[in-house]
This record gives C-alpha cells, structure tokens and sequence, in this order.
C-alpha cells in the first residue's frame, strides 16, 4: 500500500512525519505548479471552484507515481467539499487509476479518534502507543511552522534587507522537514525566531495593517493566490491570519469536543448581518470584517471562483455598518499575477490615504 | 389584513402550495410576484456581485418587485429537509443576503428549517412563525396540517397526472375544479420523448430559459420532467449514481438524469445555472453516467444573464435533428 494525498501549504511536513515513523509507505507528489493546475483544470467539472481542481491534480500525480490509498478529506454540511473525494475517484477511475480514496472526516463528531483510527489502518495495524507518539511528532512539527509563519508575517514588512523573512521561512520549513526529534526542531525553531527578531529594523515604523479571510484552501494554499501574502509583505503590509492549521486541528481536535470553540466570537460579530451558518467559512468570513473593523486598515477577502459560502459572505459584506475596506480576490487558473498586483498597489494605497486622513483628523 | 409575499423564484415551484395554505389558514393574505421579466432580472441583478448564480439573481429580482406590496417577506432559511442532507450555502443565507442587497425588501420572516435538529426543533420553528398572526397554538397546528396535506395533494397531482408545477399550481389555485386535462388531439404523434433535468426554477422560469418547454412542444415532443418520476424512482436512481444523496435538491437532477438516461426518453437535457455549486457536480455525474451507458444522448445547457435566445435555440435544434436521425437509423435496423 502506498499513500498519497493532496497538498495544502505545507501540510505535506506532518503527514510526512507521521508516516515516517510509522513506516508507511508515502508519496509526495509535486508542489503545486503550473502543470498541477493543467492537469487539474483538464479533468475537473469546469464549474469546479479551485480547491477541486488542484487537488485532482495532485492526486493525479500521486497516482501516477504509484500511490493506491489517497487521502482526501470529506463530511456533510460543508460546502461542495464534502462530494469532492466521490467525483474525484469517479474521475481517476475513468483515467484508468485503480486508486481507492480514502476520506478523512472533517465535519464529523470524532475527529480525532476517528483520524487516529485511520491512521491505525493504514498502518497496518501498529501499536497505539507508537500512532500516537507519531501522531504528536507530526503535531510538533506543524506548530513550530505555524509559530514561525507568524512572526514571519510580522517581520516581513520591515525587514532592514527585503526578502530576508522569506529567505528564513524557506530554510525553517526545510529544516523542520529534516528534524528528526524534538530536541532538532526546538532548536530550528530558536534559531530561526532569533534570526527573524535580528532582521527586523529598529525604527519606529508602523506599517498598515490587513486582515486576510476567507476561504481555508485558498488562504493556505500560496500557489492558489498567488502568493499574495508575500505580495502585500513587499508593499510593506503587515499581514494577519486567523486561519492556520495548527489553530484548527488545535480546535477541532482537541479543544471541541470539551465544548471550546474559537468561532464563537468571529460568529457572534457577524450575527446582527448572517444568522447562521452556510457550510464552507462564509460566516467566519462576514464576522472577520465585523470584529476587525476596528483593528486592521483594510482586509483582503480570498474566495475561489463560484465558492457558494463565499458569494454570500461577499454579497453581506458591504452591507455592515461596521466600515473598513475590503478587497475581494477571486482565485481560479485565470487569476494572473499582474493583474492582482495592481489591484493590490490600489488598494494599499488607498488604505494609506485612508491612514493619513485619520491622523490629521 | 396581513400581506405576505412569497417571491415567484427558487423554492416556490417546489413549496408553494403549502406556503400559500399555511398563511391563508392563519388569515393573512398571500401575494405572488410577477413572471420574471427582464427588468425583474436587471433589477435583481444590479443589487448583488456579478459571481451570484443566475436564480439568486432572479430572487432579488422578484424580491423588489414585491416591495411596498406586501408587510412581510417570506423567506426560509431551508437547511436540510432529509437527515445529513444539506442544501447549498445560497439557501441557507438566503433571508440574510436578501437584507443585505435589499434594504427596502419589508420584514423578512426567516424560518429555520433543519431536520437534522429533531422535530422539536422544527415544531418550534413552525410556531415561531405562526406566532406572528395567531396567538393560538392549536390554530397555527391547523394551518400546519392544512398545508402539508396541501402539499402532499400538489406532490400527487404532478405524479399522478403528469403535470408539470406552474400547471399543477394553476390547477390548485382555480377553485373550481376543472376536468383532467386531456392532451390536445395531435394529429401527428410525438416526434420522440425528451427529458428535461434540472432545478424546477430553471425548468419552470420562461424568461431565463427562453420557453425552452414551450419550443419542444410546439415542435411536437413529448417533454418529460423530474416531477413525473415517484419519490421512490428518484431516490433509487440516485443511489445508483451516487449511492445516496449528498444535497437537498439532488435527485431532481441526479435521481431523474439517472433514471431517464437509462429508460423512457429519447434524449436528455440537463439545464443548469453558470457558477451553480451542486449542479456544477452533479451534472457532472449525469454526464458521466450518459458517457458510460452511451445509449440516450445528452445535453448540458448553462444558463445565465447573457444566454442569448439565438444561441439556445441554436444548440436545441441541433440536438433535436441528432436524435430524428438517430431515430430514422434505429428504425432502417429494425427494418
């Protein structure tokens, strides 16, 4: 049995970790790349949102070096996601791929136990104990990524050399691939917060602030947008995310099932303009902009192409009385990057204008 | 007395009937909008993003058309009707993206309907919502049985007789019970049987399929709907494709695709809505499905703003003239 599944960010480190130690067999496909998204684009529904056809890309070239268990997440109540493991084997069967998907649940009640059950099968069967403690490893490693993307946002802005931030992150995230045990991987990520803390510049700058919400695959996913995080670093932006792996596997592993629920400020900001919620992260999307009306200078909203959460979310959007600009960004394969920068450059402008405007008043 | 207004767009092919029971038998009085028009269209669709599929267009539309007539907006918020079946998110916002584009749309009564809460729960809802013209528990009771009988017999009458939404509501609505429609005399048989899949506000909205209905009977073929098809034909067939329904309005477009490809029609039309979520899917499936079988052809028509009639007609001609030959070749073999 070879495994295989679809790439997010850089999701691929933990599950790698993970199967690593439990000696599964496990392949990587590539990273996302212009012949990822031909592939996926040729052999997906044309009204698929992007997400879809990435990730059939991906498992297409899983599959074609080998792997016969993909994994793919999938549930009820959540947007087109939960029927894409179903098309997507549809399509690989019809490509002549004998692979077998296998789904990860992730709207159902256990997660965590149903995942580690999972995890039991395909490895044949291993000792809890040793799940487990691979398990954590893994978990290890996606917050140590997660805790140095976050200052990485931070520095970005006004690093004293440009590209430094993005130059470190690259060399962490290789490294924390490599490490194979705790004491590596505290160490990386000492070394690499020391790293970022000494590139950051003395003076006393204070650049703008935008929030970025949206969809889940699209913000993690740089490939699909284009790396505007990076983009809006070299304008001298200072990005904040709430979305990050790590804060959902922390929750919706962990910290659900004891009744915990980070969403329930974000839902409660966006409750006077959506009541409900509208599968997919539409109603976290309408309360970012509620609850950080105040906080950020502007907010860039990532939605792919015929997302149905987020054409309502977009659709509300507007209609808050709490104001702040928002800058909606629809990913799909005819998303260029010229085009997205200028309408970034517009947009950081105006939120300077914006700023001015506030100080002199 | 109390004016509610039900938008003659999405759910109201399917609910009408019981809506209009429901709110009669509480005394209030019911107001349809319009067949769309163009300017409904241009209207709806000047107030939201251009990415919003065409019905939720078609929505706005008729939702403006029906201020200032009415005091109260029905507009459920309809999540689930079947346990662990969901619908698409554009109806589970639908009272709240109404308010948001709509500011001068009346009061909105958003009733949440998700079976997967319990019956409790659904019980509550209906209330709540009976609670706005009655007091009475009992007498909003009523009102709710009066209209799921209404709905039943609405369910029965399109079945039993073949009849198709606007023509089993306008048999509803006429108080005076007319004779079963026997089919005009034709002098010429139908030229063959076509089977129309979709959603009824695609099928059933004139203006935005360009009578599409009305062009294959004018031309002598026999049209078949999802509507004709038992719950049970449906649901089976679309555990055949799928192995059990993931949305709410699925088997209308699984369930019938499955079921006409496989017997009954001689060709199969699937109408959808550019940027549809479910749809985008499950025509997928359809198609498919035709592909493997390779039996009854099939065609997908995406429908949206800039559909123009001459580009409809066109592709339907085509189709139309694949299937006589298809038809004559059959019939020379058999000969």
């Amino acid at each position: 049995m070879r495994i295989g599944m679809p790439h997010m960010g850089n999701l691929y480190i933990p599950f790698k970790a993970l199967f690593q130690r439990l000696n599964i067999d496990f392949v990587i496909p590539p990273v996302n790349n212009q012949h990822t998204l031909s592939l996926g684009v040729r052999y997906s529904p044309e009204g698929m949102c992007i997400p879809f056809k990435l990730t059939m890309g991906n498992l297409i070239e899983a599959a074609e070096l080998g792997a016969d268990t993909l994994l793919m997440p999938a549930g009820s109540g959540i947007c087109r996601l939960g029927y894409y493991a179903k098309t997507q084997e549809h399509i690989l069967h019809d490509l002549g791929y004998a692979a077998e998907i296998v789904c990860l649940g992730v709207s159902s009640q256990r997660k965590l136990f149903g995942l580690l059950k999972m995890i039991k099968r395909l490895s044949n069967n291993a000792p809890w104990a040793k799940i487990i403690s691979a398990f954590r490893f893994g978990l290890a490693k996606l917050n140590a990524m997660d805790r140095i993307e976050r200052v990485v946002q931070k520095v970005r802005p006004v690093e004293q050399v440009k590209g430094t931030a993005n130059r470190l992150f690259a060399q962490a995230i290789k490294a924390i691939d490599q490490a194979d045990d705790y004491g590596t991987l505290k160490r990386v990520q000492r070394d690499c917060l020391d790293q970022l803390n000494q590139a950051t510049s003395n003076g006393n700058t204070q650049p703008l602030i935008v929030g970025i919400t949206g969809e889940f695959y699209v913000l993690l996913e740089p490939f699909s947008n284009l790396d505007v995080e990076k983009e809006l670093g070299k304008l001298g932006v200072e990005v904040r995310r709430t979305t990050f792996i790590s804060e959902w596997t922390k929750f919706s592993l962990f910290l659900n099932p004891l009744g915990m629920n980070e969403k329930d400020r974000i839902h409660k900001a966006a409750l006077p303009y959506l009541k409900r919620d509208i599968g997919g992260d539409g109603w976290e999307s309408v309360g970012e902009k509620v609850l950080h009306a105040k906080e950020y200078d502007g907010l860039i909203h990532l939605a792919p192409f015929t997302c149905m959460p987020e054409i309502v979310a977009q659709n509300i959007m507007p209609s808050t009385k709490e104001d702040i600009p928002v800058l909606t960004i629809l990913c799909d394969e005819q998303l260029g990057k010229p085009g997205m920068l200028t309408r970034l450059e517009a947009f950081v402008d105006l939120l300077k204008h914006r700023r001015r405007a506030k100080v002199k008043t | 007395m109390i004016k509610v207004g039900i938008p003659r767009a999405l759910l109201y092919y399917q609910y009408y009937p019981m809506w209009k029971t429901f709110f009669e038998e509480l005394g209030a009085e019911v107001v349809v909008s319009p067949p769309t028009t163009q300017a409904i269209l241009s209207s709806g669709s000047s107030r939201v993003v251009a990415e919003t599929c065409l019905p939720v267009k078609v929505f706005c539309g008729h939702v403006l058309a029906l201020a200032g007539e009415c005091d109260y907006l029905f507009i459920p918020a309809i999540r689930s009707v079947k346990s662990n079946i969901y619908n698409c998110s554009k109806f589970l916002g639908l009272p709240d993206m109404t308010k948001a584009v709509t500011p001068e749309s009346p009061p909105i009564l958003d009733t949440d309907i998700d079976i997967n809460k319990g019956k409790r729960e659904l019980y509550q809802a209906i209330y709540k919502l009976g609670r706005r013209f009655t007091w009475n528990p009992l007498k909003v009771r009523r009102a709710a049985i009066a209209a799921w009988q209404a709905h039943l017999k609405y369910m029965q009458l399109m079945s039993d007789q073949g009849l198709n939404p606007p023509q089993a509501i306008e048999r509803i609505s006429n108080t005076t019970e007319v004779e079963p429609k026997t089919p005009p005399d034709n002098p010429t048989p139908p030229q063959a049987t076509i089977a129309l899949i979709g959603h009824p506000y695609l099928l059933y909205d004139e203006h935005i399929n360009h009578r599409l209905i009305h062009r294959l009977e004018k031309a002598h073929y026999k049209v078949l709907t999802p509507e004709m098809l038992t719950t049970e034909e449906l649901e089976s067939a679309t555990v055949r494709l799928v192995g059990g329904a993931y949305w709410t309005y699925e088997e209308e477009v699984v369930g019938a695709g499955g079921r006409y490809l496989e017997s009954g029609a001689d060709g199969v039309i699937g109408l959808m809505a550019f940027g549809c979520g479910p749809d985008s899917l499950m025509m997928d499936i359809v198609y498919r499905r035709a592909a493997r079988l390779g039996t009854t052809p099939f065609m997908r028509l995406t429908l949206e703003e800039h559909t123009a009639e001459a580009g409809v007609v066109t592709r339907l001609e085509a189709f139309l003239d694949m299937i006589q030959r298809r038809k004559r070749r059959q019939a020379e073999v058999c000969v």
